[in-house]
């Protein structure tokens, strides 16, 4: 087997291997338990320089006070308001469109798709201002619907991608054979593609709520006011006016950095790789 | 009814001519297989009769109707793929009732045609489980069911038994016969294997290159080729070409062998020239017994327990393969005589053309 499992290696590389692998771990891990760390520091201990050493106490009224003291509640409200249409928008559209052009051999099909790549390899700066000139006179400026067209529209593109290869990767006797047994395309799709496709809609269901979830560009160019803020630019607003309040801003985005790790282990069951097996020989 | 006729069909890959010019009646109810090499588009002309494949030129009749232009899913027609291609995510009692649910059959006609045809392939017991839990053979039966379900008028099977192991492959031969009897149905087969042919068809068409070479019973095609290439493909082990010149003589053919030997065939010729004579190696004898006989020596010798299989080389370096007993002792580098049946002698001229055939009638 190549390479050697570290199990069958000589003595000094096991050892070296159990001394580097927990270092490795650390430092990767290291401002995510800073951040864990600092949630659960007292405000007294930020006050006097305590940074990085121990915490005086366990504070978790820093995770109550966030929620008290700040509309954190509001703004979660605000993501999920974003989040969730935009995952069903995205991965809905990128469905239909993955399987027209996965399985029909129309002339522009080539193009359409390509269009739909080349969308991705647009940086989101230099679209900036324009789409904030088209929200704003389309009357969807500092409104969540503002935030989940503008998402749905540019996750789409990726999306399509993802889905026209995963469909594309299917059998297509199962689609030939539905056809001759008189089946007709719209039930193809929605009794024999779609049931199949679940482990590429789970994973990018996944993979679509995590980037929104955390945009935080066009959470402040599209959004302005409390009512729609999501929950990534509203963290910067727990900082007080004028002192820093770290250790609210560590609660908070351990709070907001939730709701995406739950949504990978409640989607986790239907990656299930070899969910065609037994479509056809083997 | 449901007789199949192709008038002139051709299909065009943009510029590649993949079927160029099939004329073909396939009679109701008979079993009709398509054969010949990979690449020769007997898979693209059973694609083009379901409908699956455009036909770029010609007519297509099904039960005298016109189906040119029309869709594969109003053609009456149903379909065996060479991959099975069964619904993982259905059981098998949805996958065999799934084509006449979308097509709005009532719940009680579903279970009932369900079961029908699951008794007739004996799929009762794995009516609850999913493909991913069946062998090869099982899937393939649930591909068979799925298709006979919807008692369409012709089925189309594409190598549906190219991917079972051989032992499998006989079975299943013989349970399609069976179902053919059974149901009555025209039945449409490609293939690529000369004995699945044989042993099936009520008529085969043997296609090269986009075109037929040769339609007829597998008798018929065994002992009457048309050409060398059906000579050739049809039976196994393959004929034996030997390059011989040929002449008229008193009133027959005198062909004379590789090393001299001359021998004497009823027929007639027109012109002497460079010929090819065939000779099925079940037809050459061994023992020496035929109307010319020919000094050979053993190259390889096949014990198949119940023959024997030789190939022999002839005086000017062609090898031949020749079928003797079972308990033929010759062992390679030993030398045989070869005797030549004028009976089973086939003669093909400078173009392959037949110009007489060994049908053991002479």
């Amino acid at each position: 087997m190549f390479p050697t499992p570290i199990q069958k290696a000589s003595a000094p590389a096991r050892l070296a291997y159990k001394i580097a692998l927990p270092i490795a771990l650390v430092i990767w891990l290291f401002p995510l338990i800073g951040v864990a760390v600092t949630s659960l520091r007292p405000a007294s201990d930020l006050a006097a320089g305590n940074y990085f050493g121990v915490p005086s106490s366990i504070a978790f009224e820093n995770y109550a006070s966030v929620f008290r003291d700040s509309p954190i509640g509001w703004y979660i409200l605000n993501s999920f308001k974003v989040t969730i249409p935009t995952v069903i928008g995205a991965v809905g559209l990128s469905c239909l469109t993955g399987f027209a052009l996965a399985v029909y051999g129309f002339r522009a099909n080539l193009w359409v798709f390509f269009a739909f790549v080349a969308g991705n390899f647009i940086p989101f700066q230099i679209l900036m201002v324009p789409v904030r000139e088209l929200t704003l006179k389309a009357g969807l400026y500092d409104t969540t619907l503002g935030l989940v067209l503008f998402h749905v529209a540019f996750q789409t593109g990726f999306c399509t991608l993802f889905m026209r290869n995963f469909i594309k990767g299917m059998p297509f006797a199962l689609i030939e054979s539905a056809r001759v047994e008189g089946v007709s395309e719209w039930q193809i799709f929605r009794h024999i593609v779609l049931p199949l496709m679940r482990p590429a809609i789970a994973a990018l269901s996944v993979l679509v709520f995590t980037f929104v979830w955390n945009d935080y560009f066009w959470a402040t160019v599209l959004v302005q006011g409390q009512h729609a803020m999501p929950v990534t630019a509203g963290l910067y607003a727990l900082n007080g006016q004028w002192v820093a309040a770290w250790h609210l801003v560590s609660a908070g985005s351990i709070v907001a950095a939730l709701p995406p790790v739950l949504m990978f282990f409640l989607m986790q069951r239907h990656f299930i790789a070899g969910l065609t097996l037994g479509a056809t020989k083997g | 009814m449901a007789e199949v006729s192709l008038s002139n069909v051709k299909k065009d890959f943009g510029a590649i001519s993949i079927i160029k010019g099939i004329d073909l009646e396939i009679k109701n109810g008979e079993f009709c297989v398509f054969v010949g090499p990979s690449g020769c588009g007997k898979s693209t002309l059973l694609r083009m009769i379901a409908g699956l494949e455009d036909i770029t030129q010609g007519a297509l009749r099904i039960g005298g109707r016109d189906m040119t232009q029309v869709g594969p899913s109003d053609r009456g027609v149903a379909m065996v793929f060479q991959s099975y291609a069964l619904y993982p995510h259905m059981t098998v009692g949805e996958n065999i009732g799934f084509g006449l649910r979308m097509t709005g059959h009532d719940k009680a006609e579903i279970a009932k045609r369900t079961a029908a045809a699951a008794k007739m392939l004996q799929l009762e017991p794995l009516l609850a489980r999913k493909p991913g839990q069946l062998s090869g053979g099982q899937r393939q039966r649930v591909a068979i069911g799925r298709a006979i379900v919807r008692n369409p008028e012709v089925f189309l099977f594409d190598e549906p038994l190219s991917n079972l192991d051989a032992s499998l492959r006989v079975q299943m031969r013989g349970e399609i016969s069976r179902l053919h009897q059974d149901l009555g149905a025209t039945m449409i087969y490609v293939t690529h294997d000369q004995v699945e042919a044989m042993t099936m068809a009520d008529k085969i068409v043997v296609l090269s290159a986009g075109r037929i070479e040769q339609v007829g019973s597998p008798l018929e095609l065994y002992h009457r080729p048309k050409n060398l290439f059906v000579a050739g493909f049809i039976g196994s082990p393959k004929m034996n070409f030997i390059a011989v010149d040929a002449r008229p003589h008193d009133g027959g053919i005198e062909v004379t062998l590789p090393g001299g030997p001359v021998l004497q065939l009823a027929g007639s010729l027109a012109a002497a020239g460079k010929m090819t004579l065939g000779l099925r190696p079940e037809h050459a004898s061994a023992t020496g017994a035929g109307d010319a006989v020919l000094p050979a020596k053993v190259h390889l010798a096949e014990h198949l327990g119940s023959e024997t299989l030789f190939f022999v080389g002839l005086a000017d370096g062609t090898e031949i393969a020749v079928k003797a007993d079972g308990l033929a002792p010759e062992r390679p580098g030993d030398s045989m005589q070869i005797g030549f049946p004028a009976r089973a002698c086939h003669l093909f001229d400078g173009g392959g053309n037949a110009v007489l055939n060994g049908d053991l009638t002479r």
